[in-house]
């Protein structure tokens, strides 16, 4: 089992995401801004990261920036549901270009979401 | 003595020579012996006498020969080369007196010679002369005038005093002639004064000549010089006489009008090449009359300013803009500018939307317009662009918005289907869970139904049916509901000093009032911290409490928070349509517009004052109905 880092600003998707996962058996770690994710990972090891795209303080595309421009190879997943000036289709394969691994669309089934830590892990 | 007078001691050849030598005088001539009697007289001095010779033979001198004779005796003295003008009768006559010598010319005879020739012509022009001249001094010393005469042949300069004034120089220090002449003349005209004078003195025109000269102190004038030439009785020009008169004033003038008349021609210009149309329309008792309209003008309106005036400016205008014809009216009525956007007609009954300037010409501020300037812009391309520019506007609007939207339900749409999937295996086993999850599905739901309430009352952009309730309870139970959709740590603390105040309001634009500004509090700080709501009452009874505040009672909410403030800059914005500054956050960027609506549509009133780093305080008035 994994243990994971979940970014994600809005309480009631960090609640049922980190329920999805401790469900799946896997230990969870909430971050609720990109900032505080960077902190997380530099805190602990994690084995892969699941994060938001729009969120405060710091946004997933700079996190992801952030993240990958320090040489950490970490899987991370993608959950997102678009932007008050971005349709998801636009902030989807924005993600994927800085090195989102996978990129699931809000909202999706739990299957999903473990299918996809699954295929990275 | 021989019967003609002559005495005998000459012979008779030489005294026919002699006879015949008078005779020959162009002048008329007597010749007369020691005792001053006529020995001889030639045809003309015969003529001049109306004697024939026999009568006058041996007779004293008369007529202007004897008065002639008379002066010179009195004089006494050599009489040799006498000679002088007389007026005798009714002529004027140069007389000349000399001996007449032996034909060999070695000694005088006993014989004087006495010519006559009539000068009166000569004696005339010179008295004129003289008259005008004396005119001439009369008028120069009224016109400022200096006067001046030169004889050419010695150079002789004659100046009257003004000439000296005006050239600034004293008749003690300066000497008039033209060496010294030329150094007053400025050195950029000393060229052309010294053509122009060559040409007086050669008598080929008369001159008028302008110039400058610099006075000795340095001072520059111009003055005008008219010469005319003086000629002698044989048709020569030996002098010349004029006036000069300072021309500097009027020269300025004259600049001054050429200068006016560049500027005119340059303003002309102007107005002719403005991409506006431009029309000049002057107040005439029967209304405005179309004095000029540039070209582009009648490039707009295919109107010129002699069709306009024959079908009057109704044409251009139509009736049925009763607006701008208001406008016209109080333009001209109140000599006032003005300016407005109407539908005009071309000529070939086209139309075209234009914006309209009016704006008054008064000869003196305190009188009414004399004429009016319009200028007239086109503004088919510019309402063109702005439609465009709107479509394309309210396409990003709808983008974001659309965006926004789906941000907030797909978020909310996560935990209902994550949670419901989950709750159903932790239903038996750990029913504490289950509650948790169904309140957060319960809540996602909600929030959900007030994004989309939001959204439609932004689409629809209707006016609820308002009704007279009192605000009191209804914002209690807002804050109790809305708290319920907020993270679990903010803290609401209410301050309700009012119990009853009737307001003209809805009871669901209440709730959705504080509820956006609730959650804009808790947004500002992160979910953390606690949120300030008071209700008070507010009278204002005078003006200058608040200026946009009318005098009465107004019915006061507060909510303040504690959180990261606005800037000045985004402050502006807040109440934009689709404004947000959540990259960050949640939110449609319809909040505060829909706040600003909908206080709008109570006739409240909406301030926001913040303070970065210390915290938003929303407070809104409500008219209260007393």
């Amino acid at each position: 089992m994994a243990h994971i880092l979940l970014v994600e600003d809005s309480p009631e998707v960090s609640l049922s995401v980190r329920e999805i996962l401790s469900a799946a058996g896997h230990t969870v770690d909430e971050a609720a801004t990109g900032k505080q994710g960077l902190e997380r990972l530099k805190a602990s090891k994690f084995d892969a990261i699941v994060s938001d795209i729009w969120m405060p303080e710091m946004d997933g595309i700079s996190f992801l920036k952030e993240v990958r421009g320090a040489g950490n190879k970490i899987p991370i997943v993608v959950i997102s549901g678009g932007a008050p000036n971005a349709p998801l289709s636009y902030t989807a394969p924005l993600a994927s270009t800085f090195g989102a691994n996978v990129v699931l669309y809000k909202p999706f089934e739990k299957e999903e979401l473990l299918g996809a830590l699954k295929s990275v892990l | 003595m021989t019967s003609d007078g002559l005495h005998t001691d000459l012979s008779g050849a030489d005294l026919a020579h002699v006879r015949g030598l008078i005779e020959s005088i162009p002048a008329s001539a007597v010749v007369i012996d020691k005792s001053d009697l006529v020995a001889f007289a030639n045809r003309k001095a015969l003529g001049l006498l109306s004697q024939p010779l026999q009568t006058v033979l041996g007779q004293p001198l008369a007529g202007v020969f004897g008065a002639f004779l008379r002066r010179v005796r009195t004089k006494g003295g050599p009489i040799e080369q006498i000679q002088f003008e007389m007026f005798y009768g009714t002529a004027w006559y140069v007389l000349q007196i000399f001996h007449l010598l032996t034909p060999d010319g070695s000694e005088p005879t006993e014989y004087v010679v006495i010519t006559a020739t009539d000068i009166s012509a000569r004696k005339r022009r010179e008295f004129d002369f003289l008259e005008i001249a004396a005119g001439l001094e009369e008028a120069t010393r009224i016109a400022q005038m200096g006067t001046f005469k030169i004889v050419w042949g010695p150079g002789q300069f004659e100046w009257s005093p003004h000439m000296y004034t005006l050239h600034g120089v004293s008749p003690d220090s300066y000497r008039p002639g033209f060496g010294s002449y030329s150094s007053l003349v400025h050195p950029d005209d000393r060229d052309y004064v010294t053509r122009r004078g060559e040409e007086l003195a050669r008598g080929e025109a008369s001159a008028n000549v302008e110039y400058r000269i610099v006075r000795p102190d340095g001072v520059v004038r111009w003055v005008r010089l008219d010469g005319r030439v003086l000629f002698d009785s044989d048709g020569a020009s030996y002098a010349s006489f004029g006036t000069c008169q300072d021309i500097t004033e009027s020269k300025r003038r004259e600049e001054e009008l050429r200068e006016l008349l560049k500027r005119n021609a340059i303003l002309y210009e102007a107005l002719e090449s403005s991409p506006n149309g431009v029309a000049v329309l002057t107040a005439e008792s029967d209304g405005l009359a179309v004095l000029y309209v540039n070209v582009a003008f009648e490039r707009l309106t295919q109107h010129n300013s002699f069709s306009l005036n024959a079908a009057g400016l109704r044409s251009l205008i139509p009736e049925s803009e009763v607006e701008s014809w208001g406008r016209i009216a109080q333009s001209i009525d109140q000599s006032v500018g003005g300016d407005f956007e109407a539908i005009c007609l071309r000529r070939d009954a086209s139309s075209f939307p234009a914006r309209i300037e009016i704006a008054p010409v008064r000869d003196h501020p305190a009188q009414a317009a004399s004429a009016f300037v319009v200028n007239l812009r086109d503004l088919t391309v510019e309402k063109q662009r702005a439609e465009i520019f709107l479509k394309s506007q309210k396409m990003e609007a709808l983008g974001q918005l659309s965006g926004g939207v789906a941000h907030e339900i797909n978020n909310l749409l996560q935990p209902v289907i994550a949670l419901s999937d989950l709750g159903v295996n932790v239903l038996q086993n750990d029913p504490q869970k289950a509650r948790q999850y169904f309140d957060v599905i319960g809540n996602s739901g909600r929030k959900a139904r007030e994004v989309v309430r939001q959204v439609l009352t932004f689409a629809r952009r209707d006016t609820p049916q308002l009704s007279s309730l009192n605000i009191v309870p209804l914002v209690v139970d807002s804050v109790d509901f809305a708290i319920k959709g907020l993270p679990p740590q903010i803290r609401v603390e209410s301050k309700i000093e009012i119990e009853h105040a009737m307001a003209l309001i809805s009871a669901t634009q209440v709730s959705q009032v504080v509820l956006n500004l609730l959650r804009n509090s808790s947004d500002a700080m992160n979910g953390v911290g606690h949120i300030d709501v008071a209700l008070q009452r507010y009278v204002v009874e005078s003006d200058a409490v608040i200026g946009d505040l009318a005098v009465g009672s107004w019915i006061k909410l507060i909510v303040q928070d504690h959180g990261c403030g606005i800037d000045s800059v985004t402050l502006s914005r807040v109440f934009e349509p689709f404004f947000t500054t959540k990259p960050v956050g949640r939110g449609t960027g319809l909040g505060l517009s829909v706040v600003y609506s909908i206080v709008g549509g109570w006739g409240g009133v909406i301030k926001l004052e913040s303070e970065v780093d210390k915290g938003t305080s929303a407070v809104i008035y409500i008219p209260e109905q007393t």
